[in-house]
C-alpha cells in the first residue's frame, strides 16, 4: 500500500488532521461538506488503480490517518479529469484538494520515491530556468533520474516515438526556447518562495 | 458576431507546447484566426504556466506567480481578453485569473512576488479557451461561410477530452458554452466543416493525461478506449482540441497495439486543421498536416492548396 | 316509524342505462316489491332529478328515498333531503362499471342491489340522538412541559377554558432545562434561543387556564362532553367536569446505567446527551472529572436505541440534538473539534440544512458501530466506509445520545390495584382474546413482552408498571392502551392523536418521540380533535371515524344473558358493567363500530339504522336461482373503510370481477353478526367473503380490534360448518386496503373459482 516509508515515527491516528486539512490545503474548507456519496470514486477513470479512491481518502483524512494519506498513490495517479469536481453535488474540488495534498506530500517527505515528484522537479527546473517547459530536455532529466542504465533503457525504448517528433519538427533540436527576462522571472519565484514559507498557504 | 471589416482583437497565449509537440495546433490556430474574424497578438515574454505538476516541485504560490506573470504583462498589452488554444494553459490561467480576482490576501501575495521584477497585476482581464471563443464570438454560420472547400465524406470521431470542458466550460467565467456530459461544440465544428462527425460515445473520455507522458503504462488502456470507439465507428480520423490528447492517442498507438494486439493507426488531428482544409487554405503552411506522425492521406487529398 | 312511504329512484346515467335494462329494474320495484312510487331519470343527481325526489317528498308521497344510482360514498351533498331517510343502492361503481353491458348476469346483479336496498328500507329507522344538556366545555391537559403548555394555550386562544396539570412542582418540563434549541424557523442553520420559559409566562398570564401543580388525576369517569374528574392536589381532591383531556405526559430518558457497554460509569466523561444539557446550560463544555475545556468530543449516536437488548425503536431527535450540541462545543471554541459516530444520521426535512450547517463547521460524521470506550475514553469503532476498525485517542468527552421513554404511566405512583394486568393484556396484539393465530406462538409473544420492552429503573422493575395517569373508571381498566414499544395505541395514520378511549387525546413524545417544533404542531392537533369531540358529543354525534353519526347501540337487557362479550370486546372501552352486570353505555365513548352487535349471541344490540335484522332481510332479499341454472351466489360483506371504497375503486378503474357476488357494506367486520353467515348458508348463498382492514399489531381496522375480532369469531365457525356437511372454506375473511383495487378482483375470482369446485351450497332451494 504505500510507496514513501516516512524517517520519523509518526502516530497511525492523529485526530488533528482532517482539521488541518480543512485549514491548510487548497479547498480543504469545502471538504467538510463531503457526504461520501462516491460519486467523485464512481467517476475516476482511474480509481481502481489508486490505493483508495478520492471518496475513502476523504474519510480518512477525517479518521485521521495521516500517514497513510499522505503516503497513498492516490494523490499521483489522478490524470487531473476533473470529472469528480463537475459531479460532486456538494461542490467538492476533488482534484484540487488531492493536488494541493500532493504538493503536502512531497514538503513532508513522503513522496521522495514517487515518479511524478522526479517528472515535477525536472519540469520546475525547465520552467525555472528557461521560463518555457522544453519537453525534450525534461522528458530526458526524467528519464535519467531514475538512474543511467534505466534512463537510457527509457530513451531507447520510446526512440521510435522521439524521432517521429524530430521528423515532423515536433521536437525541438537546438538551444532551449528561453523568455527574455529570465532573471525577471527567477527574482519573482524566489520571492513567491520565501512568502510561501513564512506564511504557509500559497 | 463580427463582420469581414472589423476583428476582434486577443492577446494570444500560445503556450510551451506551441513550440515542440503542438507546434501544429500553434500553426493552424494562426492561419485560420483572420478568417473567423479573430486578430491573435502574442502575449509578451509569455512564461510557462505550470501545466499539471508544476505545483508540486516548485509550491503553491511560485506556481500561481507564474500565471501572475503572465497576467501582469498581458495587462500592458490592453484590456483585451487573453486567448489560448491549449488546454492545461486555459485551465491554470483562467482558474490562476479568477482566483487572483477573488481573494484579495492572495492577490497581495501573488504581487508582492511580482513585484521582484518591477510587474504587478491589478487588472481585471478574462481568459478565455480558443473554443469558446469561436462558439461565443464567431458561431458556426460564420465558420460555414468560410468552408469553401467541405469536408465532404470526411469521418471524423470528435474527441473531446478533459480540461477543455471540464471544469469551466458550463460556467458564467468559462463562458458557458457546452455541457460537461455530452458536449457537442467539437462534432459542431466539425460538421460546418462539411464532414460527417460519427457516434463516439466516449468522447469525454480520459487519455490519462501527464500521467501518460510520466507512466504510460498505468494508461495505456485508458488510450485504447478512445482508439476501440473510433475504429468501432470507422472514423478516418479523430480530431481534438487538446495539445496533450492529440499526442498521446497519436503516439502510443504502437505501444497500445504492442500490449493488446491491436493494429491501430487512427490519425489525430487538430479541428483547427479540418478548418484550415476546409477553409482552402495550405495544407502546410495553414493546416499543418505535415507535423501529424500518423497521416490522414484522405483528408490531405481534400486540400485543395 | 309512522307508516313507511318507500319510493325507489333509479338513475340511468353514468352508463348505467345503457349496460342494464331500467325498465326491468323498475319492474322489480313496482311488481315485485309493490313499491307505488317508482321513477326514472337520465341523471338523477341533476337539479331536475334531484327535485323530481323533492318534489314527492314535499308532497307527502314519499318519506324513504331509495336511490339506484352511484355508490353511497359520492353525491351524498345532492340527495339530502331533510329528515327523510336516504338509502343508496349501487348501480354504478359496483354493477355497470365492472360487469360487462347487456348480460343477464349483469341484470340479476342490478335487481339484487335494487332488492337489498328496499328491504334495507323496511327496516332502517332514523337515528334519534342521545342529547346531554349539560356539557362541559373545559378542556383537561395532563402535563405541563412543552406539549402540555402548548395544548393549554391552543385551547384557550380557540376560546375553550382549560385546566392543566403538572404532576411536579414546576412547569416546562424537561425542555426548560436545556441551553439552546434545534432551529425551528428559516434558514434552518443556526441555533435559537430556547424560549420555553417565555411560553411558561404566556401560559401563568392567561386567565382562562387554571395551572395546578403537584396535581395528579385519582380518577376519570364519564365520557367525552361530561367526564368527571377528581383531581388529587396538595393533599387534597376536587372534581372537575370535563369536555375532553389532551395526555401530555411527555418522555423520561433511557437510563444509561444500562449502557456500560459504552462505557457509561467507567469515567465520569462518559455523559448522556441530557446531562451534557445541563453542563451547557451552565457554560461552555467542561469535563466533569477536572473542570478542564473539552477540546475534543464524541458523540455516539443510537446508543441504547435500535436495539433488541433496549430500547427497540429511533427516538428520531437524538441526531438533530447530538447535531446542536456539537455546534455548541465548536461554536463556543474554535479549537474545539467535534465527532459524530453513527449508523444511519436522521435529519428529517430541515433539519438536512442544520446538518450541512454542522459540516461546514467541522464537526465531523463517522459512519459505523462502536465496539468499544475504554476508560481513558478511547472510542473504538469500525467504519463502514473505510472498512477498518478505527480508535479515536485523545478525546475529553464521549456523549451517548440516548433515546426517549414514553410516560404512558407515572413513573413516581406504584401499580393501580386493579386494572395493571388489563395493561399487560392490552399490549399483546391478541389480546383480549385466547385464540392461537398462525402468526405467533403464545411463548413468542410472551418472550417478547419481557425482553423488548425496556427496564428503567426509575419505573420500579417493570416499565409498564407505574401509575395510571388518568385512573379510568372503566370495566376494561384505569390505563390508555398501549403498544409493545410503550407509546400509546392509535390508529397512526388516519387518527394520530386519538388514543383508544374516545375524547382522550394524546400529544408528543408520550405517542411518539419528537422534538419540540413538531410537538408544538403536535398539541395544536390534539386539542382540534379534543374540541371537535366535546362539540360532537354535545349533538350526540360520534367523532371519528363516523363523524357525525347520531345512532348508537341499543341495548335489549330483556334477553341479555351477561355474557359480556359486549363489554370485554369493545376496543374503546364505551361499555361498562351496572351493579347487576348488565351493560351500561356511555355513549359519548362510543364509535358506533357495531363490534358489540356482532359478538351479542343473542343479538340483542341494535342501532336504529343498522342491525341484525335489517341486513338479515337484505341477506334474503336477494334471488339466489338453484343449482341448475349454475350461477353460484357468493355474499360480501364489506367494511365500509377499506373494503368497500376499494370496490368501488375497482368500479372506477373499469376492473371486472366475477358477476356472483352480491355486497352489503358493513361498518366493521367487527359488526357482522354470525346470525348474517347462517342466514346466507341457509338463503342458498355458495359462499362468504368478509372483506375488511388489515388485523395484528400494525392494524390498519379503522376501529383498532375489529377486524381482528371478526378474524377469530370466523375461526370458530370451522366447526359448526363441519357438523353442517360445509367445507371450512366456503367461508373466508380477506383483509384490504382501499389502495388494493387493482387486486380485488383477483381476490374476488379466485375465491368464485374455489367456490365453483366446492359444488353448490346442498342448502340451497330448502
Amino acid at each position: 500500500m504505500t510507496q514513501a516509508v516516512p524517517e520519523q515515527s509518526k502516530k497511525k491516528y492523529d485526530l488533528g488532521f482532517a482539521r488541518w486539512v480543512y485549514d491548510n490545503i487548497d479547498g480543504g474548507d469545502k471538504l467538510s461538506m463531503c457526504m461520501q456519496c462516491g460519486a467523485c470514486s464512481g467517476s475516476c477513470p482511474i480509481g481502481v488503480q489508486m490505493d483508495h479512491g478520492p471518496r475513502k481518502l476523504f474519510m480518512m483524512i477525517r479518521a485521521g490517518m495521516k500517514e497513510a494519506v499522505l503516503s497513498s498513490n492516490t494523490l499521483w495517479n489522478c490524470t487531473k479529469c476533473y470529472r469528480c469536481v463537475v459531479r460532486c453535488p456538494r461542490g467538492v474540488p476533488v482534484t484540487y484538494i488531492l493536488g494541493s495534498l500532493g504538493t503536502k506530500a512531497v514538503e513532508l517527505g513522503y513522496a521522495d520515491k514517487e515518479d511524478t515528484r522526479s517528472f515535477a522537479r525536472s519540469f520546475w527546473w525547465s520552467a525555472a530556468t528557461f521560463g518555457r517547459t522544453d519537453e525534450r530536455l525534461v522528458t530526458a532529466r526524467y528519464y535519467f533520474s531514475f538512474g543511467l542504465v534505466e534512463g537510457i533503457k527509457k530513451g531507447l525504448a520510446n526512440l521510435k516515438i522521439a524521432l517521429g517528433m524530430v521528423k515532423t519538427g515536433r521536437m525541438h533540436i537546438g538551444a532551449p526556447h528561453k523568455i527574455k527576462d529570465t532573471r525577471g522571472l527567477q527574482a519573482i519565484l524566489a520571492k513567491a518562495q520565501e512568502i510561501e514559507s513564512r506564511a504557509g498557504k500559497g | 458576431m463580427m463582420t469581414d471589416v472589423e476583428k476582434k482583437k486577443f492577446t494570444y497565449y500560445p503556450g510551451c507546447s506551441s513550440q515542440g509537440s503542438a507546434r501544429h495546433l500553434d500553426e493552424s490556430l494562426r492561419a485560420i484566426a483572420p478568417e473567423l474574424g479573430l486578430e491573435l497578438e502574442e502575449l509578451d515574454d509569455w512564461n510557462c504556466c505550470g501545466a499539471s505538476v508544476g505545483h508540486v516541485a516548485g509550491g503553491s504560490l511560485p506556481n500561481l506567480s507564474l500565471t501572475g506573470r503572465n497576467l501582469a504583462n498581458a495587462a500592458k498589452q490592453g484590456k483585451q481578453d487573453v486567448l489560448t488554444g491549449c488546454a492545461a494553459c486555459y485551465l491554470n490561467t483562467h482558474a490562476g485569473n479568477e482566483k487572483i480576482k477573488k481573494d484579495v490576501a492572495l492577490r497581495g501575495r501573488v504581487n508582492e512576488a511580482l513585484a521582484a521584477a518591477d510587474t504587478s497585476y491589478d487588472d481585471d482581464l478574462q481568459v478565455r479557451h480558443a473554443c469558446e471563443v469561436i462558439v461565443n464570438e464567431v458561431g458556426l454560420d460564420k465558420i460555414r461561410e468560410r468552408v469553401t472547400n467541405p469536408l465532404t465524406g470526411l469521418k471524423v470521431a470528435s474527441y473531446v477530452g478533459c480540461q477543455t470542458v471540464r471544469p469551466f466550460a458550463n460556467t458564467d467565467g468559462g463562458g458557458s458554452y457546452d455541457t460537461y456530459d455530452d458536449p457537442e461544440f467539437l462534432d459542431n465544428f466539425t460538421q460546418a466543416c462539411g464532414a460527417e462527425a460519427v457516434d463516439f460515445e466516449v468522447k469525454t473520455a480520459c487519455c490519462g493525461g501527464s500521467v501518460s507522458v510520466m507512466n504510460p503504462e498505468k494508461t495505456l488502456h485508458l488510450i485504447k478506449r478512445i482508439l476501440d470507439a473510433a475504429k468501432a465507428s470507422d472514423a478516418d480520423v479523430i480530431a481534438t482540441p487538446c495539445p496533450l490528447c492529440q499526442t498521446n492517442v497519436e503516439m502510443y498507438q504502437d505501444a497500445i497495439n504492442k500490449e493488446f494486439g491491436t493494429d491501430f493507426n487512427i490519425p489525430v488531428v487538430f479541428y483547427s486543421q479540418l478548418m484550415a482544409v476546409a477553409f482552402g487554405l495550405d495544407k502546410e503552411k495553414a493546416a499543418a498536416l505535415q507535423r501529424n506522425t500518423i497521416r490522414s492521406e484522405k483528408l490531405e487529398n481534400m486540400a485543395k492548396a | 316509524m309512522s307508516e313507511r312511504k318507500p319510493g325507489v329512484y333509479l338513475c340511468r346515467g353514468c352508463g348505467i342505462g345503457d349496460a342494464v335494462s331500467v325498465d326491468e329494474l323498475e319492474k322489480v320495484a313496482s311488481s315485485e316489491f309493490k313499491v307505488p312510487t317508482c321513477r326514472q331519470h337520465d341523471v338523477m343527481c341533476s337539479s331536475e332529478g334531484v327535485a323530481m325526489i323533492a318534489r314527492d317528498v314535499a308532497d307527502g308521497t314519499v318519506n324513504q328515498a331509495i336511490i339506484g344510482a352511484c355508490s353511497q360514498r359520492v353525491m351524498t351533498d345532492r340527495f339530502q333531503f331533510g329528515d327523510t331517510q336516504v338509502v343508496r343502492a349501487n348501480l354504478r361503481e359496483q354493477v355497470v362499471w365492472s360487469q360487462p353491458a347487456g348480460e343477464e348476469d349483469t341484470q340479476m346483479l342490478a335487481a339484487d342491489n335494487i332488492r337489498m336496498g328496499i328491504a334495507q328500507a323496511a327496516k332502517i329507522n332514523a337515528p334519534v340522538a342521545a342529547v346531554h344538556e349539560d356539557f362541559s366545555r373545559t378542556i383537561l391537559v395532563v402535563g405541563g412541559g412543552v406539549a402540555g403548555l402548548n395544548a393549554a394555550r391552543e385551547a384557550a386562544r380557540t376560546g375553550y377554558d382549560v385546566i392543566l396539570l403538572e404532576r411536579t412542582d414546576r412547569l416546562g418540563g424537561w425542555a426548560i432545562q436545556w441551553s439552546k434549541r434545534m432551529p425551528h424557523r428559516p434558514p434552518y442553520r443556526d441555533l435559537q434561543e430556547n424560549d420555553v420559559g417565555l411560553l411558561v409566562a404566556e401560559v401563568e398570564a392567561d386567565d382562562a387556564i387554571r395551572v395546578l401543580t403537584n396535581a395528579t388525576v385519582s380518577k376519570t369517569e364519564g365520557g367525552p362532553g361530561k367526564f368527571t374528574v377528581t383531581i388529587s392536589h396538595g393533599g387534597t381532591e376536587q372534581i372537575e367536569r370535563i369536555g375532553a383531556i389532551v395526555v401530555a405526559t411527555g418522555w423520561r430518558p433511557y437510563d444509561p446505567n444500562n449502557l456500560t457497554h459504552l462505557g457509561y460509569g467507567a469515567s465520569p466523561d462518559v455523559v448522556t446527551g441530557v446531562e451534557l444539557e445541563s453542563i451547557l446550560a451552565a457554560g461552555a463544555a467542561k469535563r466533569k472529572s477536572d473542570d478542564q475545556p473539552v477540546r475534543n468530543i464524541a458523540f455516539i449516536q443510537c446508543a441504547g436505541s435500535r436495539d433488541p437488548n433496549h430500547l427497540p425503536y429511533c427516538s428520531s431527535i437524538c441526531c438533530g440534538v447530538s447535531i446542536k450540541q456539537a455546534l455548541q462545543v465548536v461554536q463556543n471554541d474554535p479549537d474545539a473539534s467535534a465527532y459524530i459516530i453513527f449508523d444511519e444520521l436522521r435529519t428529517p426535512g430541515t433539519a438536512e440544512e442544520f446538518y450541512r450547517q454542522a459540516q461546514e463547521a467541522g464537526v465531523i460524521f463517522m459512519k459505523g458501530k462502536v465496539n468499544s470506550v475504554e476508560g481513558d475514553l478511547t472510542v473504538t469503532y469500525h467504519d463502514d466506509l473505510i472498512g477498518e476498525d478505527i480508535p479515536l485517542m485523545g478525546l475529553d468527552m464521549v456523549v451517548l445520545a440516548t433515546g426517549m421513554v414514553p410516560n404512558s404511566t407515572n413513573p413516581d405512583q406504584p401499580d393501580p390495584e386493579k386494572g395493571a394486568e388489563q395493561l399487560l393484556n392490552d399490549i399483546d396484539p391478541r389480546a383480549p382474546l385466547d385464540f392461537v393465530s398462525e402468526a405467533a406462538e403464545p411463548e413468542t409473544v410472551e418472550a417478547q413482552l419481557t425482553t423488548e420492552l425496556p427496564t428503567t429503573s426509575d419505573a420500579g422493575a417493570s416499565p409498564i408498571g407505574g401509575g395510571s395517569i388518568l385512573n379510568l373508571q372503566y370495566r376494561q381498566g384505569p390505563h390508555i392502551p398501549i403498544l409493545a414499544d410503550g407509546f400509546s395505541d392509535s390508529h397512526y395514520i388516519c387518527f394520530p392523536y386519538e388514543t383508544r378511549r374516545t375524547g382522550i387525546y394524546t400529544c408528543g413524545p408520550v405517542r411518539r418521540p419528537m422534538d419540540m417544533a413538531e410537538t408544538a404542531e403536535d398539541a395544536a392537533g390534539a386539542v382540534l380533535k379534543a374540541i371537535q369531540s366535546l362539540n360532537n358529543a354535545s349533538q350526540g354525534a360520534a367523532v371519528h371515524p363516523r363523524v357525525g353519526d347520531l345512532s348508537f347501540p341499543k341495548f335489549g337487557l330483556d334477553i341479555c344473558t351477561k355474557c359480556r362479550r359486549c363489554t370485554v370486546e369493545c376496543p374503546f372501552g364505551a361499555i361498562d358493567e351496572d351493579e347487576n352486570d348488565f351493560p351500561i353505555l356511555t355513549e359519548s365513548r362510543c364509535r358506533r363500530c357495531g363490534t358489540c352487535m356482532g359478538a351479542c349471541p343473542v343479538r340483542t344490540i341494535s342501532f336504529d339504522n343498522y342491525n341484525v335484522a335489517m341486513v338479515s332481510d337484505m341477506i334474503k332479499a336477494v334471488e339466489v336461482p338453484d343449482e341448475f341454472d349454475e350461477k353460484p351466489r357468493i355474499l360480501v360483506l364489506a367494511c365500509e373503510n377499506d373494503a368497500y371504497p376499494a370496490l368501488d375503486m375497482a368500479g372506477v378503474n373499469r376492473h371486472q370481477y366475477s358477476p356472483y357476488i352480491r355486497t352489503i357494506p358493513v361498518r366493521c367486520l367487527g359488526s357482522v353478526s354470525m346470525l348474517w353467515i347462517s342466514t346466507a348458508l341457509e338463503s342458498g348463498f355458495d359462499g362468504i367473503m368478509l372483506m375488511g382492514c388489515k388485523s395484528g399489531d400494525d392494524y390498519q381496522c379503522h376501529f383498532v380490534k375489529g377486524s381482528g375480532i371478526a378474524k377469530e369469531r370466523m375461526s370458530k365457525v370451522g366447526e359448526t360448518l363441519k357438523s353442517m356437511m360445509l367445507e371450512e372454506d366456503r367461508i373466508v375473511v380477506e383483509e384490504v386496503s382501499i389502495a388494493d383495487s387493482g387486486s380485488i378482483p383477483k381476490v374476488i375470482n379466485t375465491f368464485a373459482e374455489r367456490i365453483e369446485e366446492l359444488g353448490y351450497n346442498p342448502f340451497k332451494g330448502f
